[in-house]
């Protein structure tokens, strides 16, 4: 596998930022059922089974809140082996058999508890941050997105063309100089974590394993009190807080990278508008859209430990059509999010940004490529 | 019901509504606090406080701010009296050398590969998480979601944010900027103890400080629909002779669907903090003159 320095670069600096987190996370309260930390048979198993058994359950209707409404506090998890686009092999088939969904996750399992030690720069199960350690079940959905039909993004306009273009042209064009913003990415820079917004992404854009594409710090708390629901990640400690009031949304001069979001109940699910976003488009999970993105996400809880998670992203700017995905989210224990200051101890970015430039130094001194070797760390 | 039981019961509502009406503000005694479900005052809602306590939690004079070549009026601080209870914080003298060090120290940050970056600057100049009970009066305002089992507390300033844990609670797990707080009600008053600091936070931009032994009693008394008293007493047996004692009043913000708007100031720290690595490039700054 060869990647760019670039992105062995992202990685590195995901390792670092994910760092304190994965510390705090090793050390979860013991006293909830035990997971399965190092027997990839028994957590195939158990998710499985955990599977089934919410499959099983229909019309299931949620407890309510004291004051009234349904009830979908819990923390949950949007890591998930299903990637966002269907594999070109699975072209014909949106769903897999039972067998076929346990088959496909116990291969990605496999793969994502498999390191190779001559790559390897951070093992995320060594911290319990594999995505099969935390809670994460077979889906027999082939990709996240269900429209188009073809479980794949939709084509992009000529604009967006021509932005991606330009942005490949600049980034050729950089002399050694390296800097922060390089890297546009703002996970990297700890400007917003993994999962602001939307929770499921299915896989870091570009990501070549099945272990990237699950997600780590994947964890998010509902929590609702009298006319919100706020939602609580674990990555970043992002916060998003959701009026249920029918308010109007912001003037369209003020701009959030968390997005404006406004909420209102359809008998048992919990419908999420979000608009004047900033322009993210570096964002990871938001797929190259801007700021004229318009996401509609739908929560309802199916059964006791699983919300179904659907969202719909529109984005005249970037997509030709608007583009959906259906997922869940199973419930997971300890239900407790820990603070993760990302920015406060960026440690790796420093090195990041040094990396890159020593080795964009080497390529310009013409003693060899700006690639790294060998890649590692995903 | 009979008409000698309706009389009663309109007797009795009199009453209410009267006791009522002496108890609008400025009648002597408190008015009505809305309460949740269970009973317990419902503190949902956004909050500010009023105070100059972010530049100096002591009593201050208003000063020339950093820069003022460039800044003027812009950077000035303005005076307050300050919150501390006696109006001088009980330092031990070495900690009281640190902390005039903090402030000669606080626009020199120096970002390192390990935690010694934590030794200079203001962690808000660096955007750093403030800790409590600076998070409290920080010229921001914060919003409480009021769970009868959990509260969570979202602070405008970084987003930063808190779990107060009323049932089940936790010893903290690990240290933490904003600290592990556990919450219970006493009476009508939100008492929130804090602990599980990391040590690096500041108290305000004067460099006053704690380390990680700090221990916070917080307590959030409502003292009407749209006011509460907080107080917290302030422990740290490394740095102060004794504990002591902040206070000040949190208002309300009542205007017409009033919310938090981000103030997410890790791009507005990128420069300050990494500039002086040569690891920053401003758009258009490079050295090939993009």
């Amino acid at each position: 596998m060869r990647i760019s320095i670039l992105r062995r670069a992202l990685a590195l600096a995901v390792v670092a930022a994910a760092f304190s987190a994965a510390a705090l996370l090793a050390q979860a309260p013991s006293s909830k059922p035990a997971l399965n930390l190092n027997d990839t048979d028994a957590a195939i198993k158990a998710a499985a089974d955990a599977a089934k058994r919410e499959a099983a359950i229909k019309d299931y209707t949620p407890a309510r809140t004291p004051w009234g409404d349904p009830d979908l506090r819990g923390v949950y998890l949007t890591a998930t082996y299903t990637p966002l686009q269907r594999p070109a092999e699975l072209a014909d088939k949106p769903l897999y058999t039972e067998e076929e969904a346990v088959a496909a996750f116990k291969r990605a399992v496999e793969a994502d508890a498999e390191v190779d030690p001559r790559t390897v720069h951070y093992d995320w199960k060594e911290y319990s941050m594999d995505a099969w350690q935390g809670g994460a079940r077979p889906s027999l959905r082939t990709s996240l997105i269900v429209d188009p039909a073809d479980g794949r993004l939709p084509a992009v306009t000529p604009e967006a063309q021509q932005r991606r273009e330009m942005a490949a042209a600049a980034a050729k064009k950089r002399n050694p100089a390296a800097g922060i913003l390089t890297f546009g990415n703002t996970y990297t820079r700890c400007v917003l974590g993994l999962g602001a917004a939307p929770l499921m992404r299915g896989g870091n854009p570009g990501s070549e394993s099945a272990a990237a594409a699950a997600g780590v710090t994947a964890e998010v708390q509902v929590f609702q009190s009298p006319g919100y629901v706020t939602l609580v990640h674990q990555s970043n400690t992002d916060v998003r807080i959701i009026p249920l009031d029918s308010r109007p949304h912001l003037p369209q001069q003020i701009r959030h990278w968390y997005g404006d979001s406004r909420g209102r109940w359809e008998g048992n699910t919990l419908v999420v508008e979000t608009t004047n976003w900033r322009d993210r488009s570096p964002g990871v999970g938001f797929q190259g859209s801007t700021d004229g993105l318009h996401l509609v996400e739908r929560f309802t809880r199916i059964a006791p430990n699983t919300m179904r998670y659907e969202y719909t992203m529109t984005d005249p700017k970037t997509w030709t059509r608007p583009w959906s995905v259906d997922s869940e989210m199973p419930k997971v224990e300890p239900d407790v999010i820990y603070e993760f200051a990302c920015h406060e101890q960026n440690y790796g970015v420093i090195n990041v940004v040094r990396g890159t430039q020593i080795r964009e130094r080497e390529a310009a001194a013409g003693g060899g490529s700006a690639r790294a070797p060998r890649g590692g760390g995903e | 019901m009979n008409i000698r039981s309706q009389g009663i019961l309109l007797v009795a509502v009199l009453i209410v509504v009267g006791a009522l009406w002496v108890g609008l503000p400025g009648q002597g005694s408190a008015p009505e606090v809305a309460r949740t479900e269970d009973g317990r005052p419902n503190l949902n809602g956004i909050w500010q406080a009023l105070t100059s306590a972010n530049w100096n939690i002591e009593p201050h004079s208003a000063e020339a701010g950093p820069r003022p070549e460039i800044m003027g009026a812009y950077g000035a601080q303005p005076g307050g009296q300050g919150i501390v209870e006696g109006g001088t914080i009980p330092y031990k003298p070495e900690a009281l050398a640190k902390r005039d060090a903090n402030f000669k120290n606080r626009m020199t940050p120096k970002i390192t590969n390990d935690p010694s970056r934590f030794d200079y600057g203001d962690p808000e100049l660096q955007c750093f998480r403030p800790g409590v009970p600076r998070a409290n009066y920080m010229p921001f305002p914060f919003q409480i979601f009021q769970d009868q089992n959990q509260m969570l507390i979202v602070y405008e300033y970084k987003w930063a944010m808190r779990q107060v844990h009323i049932d089940p609670q936790m010893e903290a797990p690990v240290d933490s900027w904003m600290g592990w707080s556990n919450g219970k009600w006493d009476g009508d008053t939100l008492v929130v103890d804090v602990t599980g600091f990391n040590g690096y936070s500041w108290f305000d931009r004067a460099g006053n400080y704690a380390t990680s032994a700090l221990h916070v009693v917080e307590r959030w008394t409502p003292q009407g629909p749209n006011h509460m008293l907080y107080e917290a007493t302030i422990e740290d047996p490394n740095v102060y002779t004794r504990p002591w004692k902040v206070s000040f009043p949190v208002y309300r913000r009542i205007e017409p669907n009033v919310q938090l708007i981000e103030f997410n100031c890790v791009p507005f720290v990128e420069q300050l903090m990494y500039d002086p690595l040569g690891l920053y490039f401003p758009p258009g700054t490079r050295p090939d003159g993009e």
